[in-house]
């Protein structure tokens, strides 16, 4: 009964989405206020069945109900109820109906945020309504038609199921993909407002502003999201690792490099009502990177940890609904962009001209990106070879693009818009410029690490940043100026990603990693650390049996910590995974993944050192809270006025 | 109309395209190394029969059929009811390569199910199977007369991939000097 609920709520829902669509038309011609009322019902009626449907979704999976193919394929008697309500959208069908709830939830908070945000123009926004009506429309019926999550198994429901793959039963499950959908799916508002825009013709400042906590809010979602699931694959892969340039990842990389050149020119459009053409570009192409993004996972026509079962005719119909959508949003651009075009108003040595640079560099580096993550397609459909493209490529394209971005984002803030006598901002960053370098090469020795060209200069830049963002609160304070949420929005955004800057240069600088075998009591050092395997236990979980082992961490004259690593052996499909222990503080991890056993009685065990790596999610999470302050700021302009 | 206000379009275009034609490839299924190469050397014992071991030499002469199975494998077990009525073609000849099992449980599963297979390999290690590429079970290997080998399946031989795939591929090399 529930599963048939769920199935009804999908088709009330597409009808909706086809109402919200359709009925704004109606409107236009017509010239009649009710069809446009009725495009919002229709937005509220889509919220409230596509969420039915999820509810019904999450109870079968409580309720084990295996005549559903869907819960068959990913769930069994056994996985805690937690994973089960997880394994909702732990498969293609689920993730993709949260990928349609999502982007309902995201319409209605448009719908009821227009007061309390910069209200955008009443005809904007109907469009917005309008455009985000087609996407959802396209998206259900994709749903509805190849990836129906409710199913039944026909005639004799199978008493067991195939189990949620071992790896997704951590509770990274249940906040990564939401996380990151939210922020995927949330630029489709973005996308919405351009298209208005293109349409109409008409893009001021009113407009920016309306569009900016659109933007934003899902930047800072999208930022947590990658850093979960980095934070995720680090706890469970047992490699020690926090980013593997697998394609899925990339996938989430890329409108994200992408959103944050357009929220950079967003900001040029409101102050300056210039950078139009290029406001309008970046808004499409972030949508259509986050649509390639749901494409490249969702068709498997990739290798990655990411991809389980694929199917064509899925790919397919999601490759047209991309080209109907992008492809006719491209079109539109070409014809329409003269109209946006003006002559450049600002000089040389500007504001306006550093915040090119960044869009210039951050879409450089989404190119390089997407070339290096369709590489391997590319060769194979011109028959050449089968091969796939790793770190070495990445590291070396991507980390020489970063640094003259972390180098604008000291300068920027102390640009003025229009014109800037450079003589005068040497004047001011100069002492940040020695102090910033003097810090980066030293500060490694004074904390008792070996020189490395990498640390410094991330220490370096980071630093640099750090003062130039203290710098700007400073002189704002000096000058009895207000420092307003704007102001600390992007203050915290931008400290940010010099805690992440940090972070990653010295991991990747002094982490240090041995592949041991070990007896009990025997004893292995690691970077100043003692492990001794102490004891090893067999435990049962609720669907596993483990082998814990403990071991005892041991640094000179300090009391010794216990740490307990975990092999696992999943029951239901004799899968075998490794829970590394880990032992964390904010200068370090020690992270230790126990291996196979050997025939002596012995076990293969991975240590690794790794410094400073928190400060990576650290700065994830300091993004997020970034687009709050910016939401927030949002709504205090709407309260001025 | 400007020629780079289409630039986009163009872009974008160049890759829906790629991604269209990424759709009909397999990205899965990469291609053994060896194929066109003569079969690495090995000597193995032998799990049921009169001959003790057998070695790339006993591959000379004849189009071979070489199937990688175990008994712990699922979809060996699938494969293995084909396997039967395929054992009766006189064209070439099917030899089994047991990999890392159980001598005991090999012979039970055998007499259970049925041998089709004329000479099995034991690689109780894995170690041989490592030098011919093998990474999951089954796999299956065409060598022709001259013990060179010409094709690799990944996964089970089902009545489809014998009669689109091996089965021409076979007549083939029967033909061949």
């Amino acid at each position: 009964m529930v599963p048939e609920l769920g199935h009804f709520a999908i088709i009330l829902a597409l009808s909706f989405a086809l109402m919200q669509f359709l009925a704004p038309i109606g409107g236009y011609y017509k010239k009649e206020n009710l069809y446009f009322q009725l495009s919002y019902i229709a937005v509220i009626g889509q919220f409230s069945f596509l969420w039915f449907a999820m509810l019904c979704l999450i109870t079968c999976f409580m309720n084990n109900d295996m005549s559903v193919s869907y819960v068959q394929e990913h769930s069994h008697q056994l996985l805690p109820l937690l994973y089960r309500i997880g394994a909702a959208w732990g498969g293609h069908e689920g993730s993709l109906l949260l990928w349609c709830l999502i982007l309902s939830t995201w319409t209605l908070a448009f719908l009821a945020f227009r007061r309390f945000v910069p209200p955008a123009p009443l005809s904007l926004q109907r469009g917005v309504i309008t455009v985000l009506g087609f996407i959802s429309a396209g998206f259900i019926l994709f749903l509805f038609a190849t990836s129906d999550p409710f199913r039944r198994v026909f005639p004799t429901a199978p008493i067991n199921g195939d189990d949620l793959t071992p790896i997704l039963q951590d509770p990274g499950l249940i906040f990564h993909p939401p996380m990151l959908y939210m922020g995927y799916v949330g630029f489709a508002i973005g996308f919405a407002f351009a298209i208005c825009a293109l349409i109409s013709g008409k893009l001021d400042r009113e407009w920016a502003r309306a569009a900016r906590p659109w933007v934003v809010m899902p930047w800072g979602f999208l930022s947590c999201g990658i850093v979960l699931g980095s934070w995720w694959a680090y706890r469970e892969l047992g490699w020690g690792g926090w980013w593997f340039w697998d394609p899925v990842e990339n996938a989430s990389l890329l409108p994200w490099l992408s959103a944050t050149a357009f929220i950079h020119a967003l900001m040029v459009s409101e102050k300056r009502n210039t950078f139009k053409g290029w406001t309008l570009l970046l808004a499409i192409v972030t949508f259509a990177l986050s649509l390639l993004g749901t494409f490249l996972v969702r068709s498997g026509i990739l290798v990655s940890v990411h991809t389980f079962a694929s199917d064509p005719t899925r790919g397919l119909f999601l490759l047209s609904y991309l080209a109907l959508i992008i492809g006719g949003a491209f079109t539109l651009y070409s014809f329409r962009i003269k109209h946006f075009y003006q002559a450049p108003t600002f000089a040389l040595f500007s504001r306006e001209t550093f915040l090119l640079i960044n869009s210039v560099v951050l879409l450089s580096a989404v190119v390089t990106i997407l070339i290096g993550t369709l590489y391997p397609i590319i060769l194979d459909s011109l028959n050449l070879e089968k091969i796939s493209v790793g770190e070495p490529y990445f590291n070396t394209v991507f980390l020489p693009m970063m640094l003259p971005l972390l180098l604008l984002m000291g300068f920027a803030p102390h640009v003025s818009w229009g014109e800037q006598s450079i003589a005068k901002l040497w004047q001011k960053l100069r002492l940040n410029l020695i102090l910033s370098l003097l810090l980066g090469l030293s500060l490694p020795k004074l904390l008792g690490f070996h020189f490395h060209w990498l640390a410094c200069i991330g220490i370096s830049c980071a630093l640099w940043i750090v003062l130039a963002t203290g710098q700007y609160v400073y002189q704002l304070k000096k000058s009895h100026q207000l420092v307003g949420l704007q102001h600390w929005s992007m203050i915290v955004a931008h400290l940010g990603i010099a805690v992440m800057a940090l972070g990653i240069t010295v991991t990747k600088s002094y982490s240090e990693e041995r592949q041991v075998r070990m007896n009990l009591n025997e004893t292995v050092t690691v970077a100043n650390y003692q492990f001794t395997l102490k004891q090893l236990n067999e435990t049962q979980g609720e669907n596993f049996k483990s082998i814990t082992a403990t071991f005892l961490v041991q640094k000179a004259h300090q009391s010794p910590l216990a740490l307990l690593a975990e092999q696992r052996i999943y029951t239901s499909h004799e899968q075998s995974l490794s829970k590394p222990g880990i032992l964390a503080n904010l200068y370090r991890d020690l992270y230790l993944a126990l291996g196979s056993s050997l025939p002596d009685g012995g076990w293969s065990v991975r240590i690794y050192y790794k410094p400073f790596v928190r400060w990576i999610w650290a700065g994830g999470f300091m993004l997020l809270l970034g687009g709050f302050l910016s939401l927030l700021s949002s709504i205090r302009l709407r309260g001025k006025k | 109309m400007k020629i780079r206000f289409l630039l986009p379009l163009i872009f974008f275009i160049l890759i829906g395209l790629l991604l269209w034609r990424g759709l009909s490839l397999h990205p899965n299924e990469i291609p053994s190394p060896l194929i066109g190469k003569a079969s690495p050397t090995f000597s193995l014992p032998t799990l049921l029969g009169t001959k003790a071991t057998i070695t790339e030499k006993d591959l000379k002469g004849h189009v071979t059929l070489l199937n990688v199975w175990a008994t712990w494998c699922y979809a060996c077990a699938l494969e293995h009811e084909y396997l039967m009525e395929l054992a009766s073609h006189k064209d070439f000849k099917l030899f089994g390569f047991n990999y890392k099992d159980d001598n005991i449980a090999a012979r039970h599963w055998l007499k259970e199910h049925g041998n089709p297979y004329e000479i099995i390999a034991v690689d109780v290690t894995g170690t041989t199977a490592i030098d011919w590429g093998v990474y999951g079970t089954p796999e299956t290997f065409l060598i022709d007369k001259n013990s060179i080998i010409r094709y690799k399946q990944i996964g089970p031989i089902t009545q489809e991939v014998w009669e689109k795939t091996l089965r021409p591929l076979v007549e083939k090399l029967e033909n061949e000097a």
